[in-house]
């Protein structure tokens, strides 16, 4: 290895490679912000659960990966059901900023009860697609890598469908624009939130499953991710599927390009300066047409 | 009117009559317990660290109990959690000092930001501390730090070790990846001075804890042609590093290397295949059982596993053994003293002598408050299923 093209593919490479985890986060931001309208902060933790519940399943029984991949995405629904329980039911409130916050406090009853059974242990899964990396021009791909990319191109590509091609989708559309216009057309809020909220839980659970090949997870692994992931979601637009996408990536790349020609000191200073910069100049986004988002 | 007033006076010698029996009970002559006050972050981001140091110290109680206690004194526990925070530390020994009243304080809140804290506290106090995080500065210079001790090897002893390693191999360059903790970045300005005094070229790129990805970081340091890349971190993000690390150095000569912040069996078996070979500093109690019978360490060793197994049913680690050695090291101390005050502890412990510890051989003087020098440090490596000498 050793030379300026063997580190630019490496850089582009790790940049896609953690991008695509971010990705899938920012669009689990999206998907909820167009339901309810609010800031789902429990994202990053729909993450730590999948990851740690498909690593915890891998550990005891040693099962087919589809088998933790499966259990990590129950996880993941029942995760999201419960948090719009807490978050939506509870509050008794469809107000978005009730919402937001409630969801703050939700990540950390989620961390607190993730600690309390698992002991801070780190857990891990196997690769999807083989353990050897591949090599390119001396630089490595990890095959997770490739993996979670397709996972976010299968994802772009179902979500598009179900937001343009079914009832319920344009149903969670039309609720992002008006919810109020759809909760006079006899669709209750709740129902809206709750779909957003399950299938934000099941992103979070194939993020978490996607990363756990290429680090370790343990209860804490979720926070981080979760800022990340939201600041890749408003720099892509909030609530813009494929501005969340790119916002992803983005991130990544920009982090890589950091962590190789400058220092990784600041590589988790760059998310929070991205966030910073497009808060203060572009608060709907990079792409986004309409509405400013209420944070 | 008369009534009321006889009641008032009634309850209040009730009240006096029961503060007095409670002052006696405590407060009567000497008192029949020693107090130890611990912080550990059993829960936080040094959770893991935390939970192995409260049950090592745990288990050093129970043991000094039930062979009496110390001078026929039990000891009376007092334990809190910061859970990382150091400003919830601070508070929490404050109540140590104040209203527990305890007669030393063992153990700094698992992080060494902590530990430095908490001993701003103990030394105006007049109580010993021992602490068992790691970083130098808690201790040094001994003479702002008179009660302040501390039962963890300075990174100038391990990184000395890894110096003498990386010679002997004929190892010439290097490149160090430190987290940006205070763990990382104090060992970093220790081996910024030593290894290239040891005529070692050395490169730097620090990490932020929790990078899921060094190939970037790797690949800029791949420009110095390294023979070893170590990294120096206790967070699990280690365990991403060798992986990187093993599948981006294709020629296996090169050294893949932790300090002694990350040996636990745990993170190699995560690492997979990856970790096989890796290097790491490492106090001896990994691989106690293959150490020879004449090194003085193996049998406290041996005691302690077994005990801690019996005890937990699960394999001590590194930390365990340092919050255990620190409990007894102040047992001795408070023994030999045949007092709780602290400038005679801290006088006690400073002419201990030599003391067999598990992290090490302890050799405590008023010019070291660490005690422990190189020879308890030793480099292991992972063979795919346990640790063992890595030679040398």
């Amino acid at each position: 290895m050793g030379g300026p093209v063997t580190l630019l593919l490496q850089v582009l490479f790790a940049g896609l490679s953690v991008g695509a985890v971010y990705a899938l986060v920012a669009v689990g931001f999206g998907v909820v912000a167009n339901g309810t309208g609010a800031v789902n902060f429990v994202q990053g933790e729909f993450v730590m659960l999948g990851g740690v519940m498909a690593g915890i399943v891998n550990e005891w029984l040693r099962p087919p990966l589809v088998v933790s991949l499966l259990a990590a995405l129950a996880v993941g629904v029942a995760a999201g059901l419960l948090t719009e329980l807490a978050a939506g039911r509870f509050s008794r409130s469809h107000n978005a900023d009730v919402i937001t916050l409630a969801t703050i406090g939700l990540t950390l009853v989620i961390k607190a009860v993730v600690l309390l059974a698992t002991g801070a242990r780190t857990y891990q899964l196997p690769h999807f697609l083989g353990e050897a990396p591949l090599h390119v021009a001396g630089a490595v791909v990890d095959t997770q890598a490739l993996w979670n990319l397709a996972v976010v191109v299968v994802v772009a590509a179902a979500l598009s469908a179900f937001f343009r091609r079914t009832r319920r989708g344009t149903i969670l559309r039309a609720a992002a624009d008006d919810p109020e216009m759809v909760a006079s057309l006899g669709v209750p809020f709740r129902t809206t939130a709750r779909w957003a909220f399950v299938l934000a839980g099941v992103l979070g659970a194939l993020a978490g499953v996607g990363l756990a090949p290429l680090s370790v997870m343990s209860y804490d692994s979720g926070t981080l991710l979760g800022l990340k992931g939201f600041a890749a979601a408003m720099l892509g637009g909030l609530g813009n599927l494929y501005g969340a996408l790119a916002g992803g990536l983005l991130l990544g790349l920009t982090e890589a390009v950091v962590a190789g020609y400058g220092s990784a000191t600041y590589s988790d200073a760059v998310a929070f300066v991205v966030l910073l910069i497009v808060l203060f100049t572009r608060p709907t986004g990079l792409f986004a047409q309409r509405k400013a988002v209420r944070v | 009117m008369k009534t009321r007033h006889g009641l008032a006076a009634a309850l209040s010698t009730a009240v006096l009559v029961a503060g007095c029996s409670a002052g006696a009970d405590s407060g009567g002559g000497e008192a029949k317990t020693i107090k130890v006050g611990t912080l550990f972050s059993v829960t936080g981001p040094a959770a893991n660290v935390g939970d192995k140091m409260r049950k090592g110290i745990e288990l050093a109680i129970d043991q000094i109990n039930q062979r009496g206690g110390i001078d026929g004194k039990k000891i009376e526990w007092k334990f809190y959690d910061p859970a990382g925070d150091t400003a919830t530390a601070v508070s929490q020994t404050r109540k140590l000092l104040t209203s527990d009243k305890v007669d030393v304080v063992v153990g700094g809140g698992s992080a060494s930001g902590i530990a430095l804290a908490m001993a701003q506290l103990t030394e105006p106090a007049k109580k010993l501390f021992v602490a068992t995080e790691g970083a130098r500065n808690i201790v040094q210079p001994e003479s702002a730090h008179a009660l302040t001790f501390k039962a963890t090897f300075n990174d100038t002893v391990v990184i000395q070790k890894i110096i003498e390693f990386w010679k002997a191999k004929g190892v010439s360059r290097v490149a160090m990846l430190p987290d940006t903790t205070g763990f990382g970045q104090s060992a970093l300005e220790v081996a910024k001075q030593e290894v290239p005094a040891a005529g070692i070229k050395m490169d730097v790129a620090s990490f932020d804890t929790g990078t899921n990805d060094f190939t970037p970081t790797l690949g800029k340091l791949a420009a110095g042609k390294p023979q070893a890349y170590l990294a120096w971190t206790t967070d699990s993000s280690g365990v991403a590093f060798i992986k990187n690390a093993r599948a981006l150095v294709r020629d296996d000569s090169v050294l893949i290397q932790h300090g002694h912040g990350f040996v636990d069996d745990r993170y190699m078996r995560q690492a997979g295949e990856a970790s096989v070979g890796t290097v790491l500093a490492s106090p001896k109690l990994p691989v106690y059982d293959l150490l020879p019978d004449s090194d003085p360490q193996k049998k406290t060793i041996g005691d302690f596993v077994t005990a801690y197994q019996a005890k937990y049913q699960e394999q001590p680690n590194v930390y365990a053994g340092q919050a255990y050695d620190a409990m007894m090291i102040t047992a001795e101390a408070i023994e030999k003293a045949g007092t709780t005050d602290g400038p005679a502890l801290a006088k006690a412990l400073e002419n201990l002598g030599e003391y067999v510890g598990l992290t090490g051989v302890f050799r405590y003087s008023a010019q070291d408050h660490s005690g422990l020098a190189s020879d308890g440090v030793t480099m292991i490596k992972w063979d795919g299923t346990r640790f063992v000498p890595a030679g040398s």
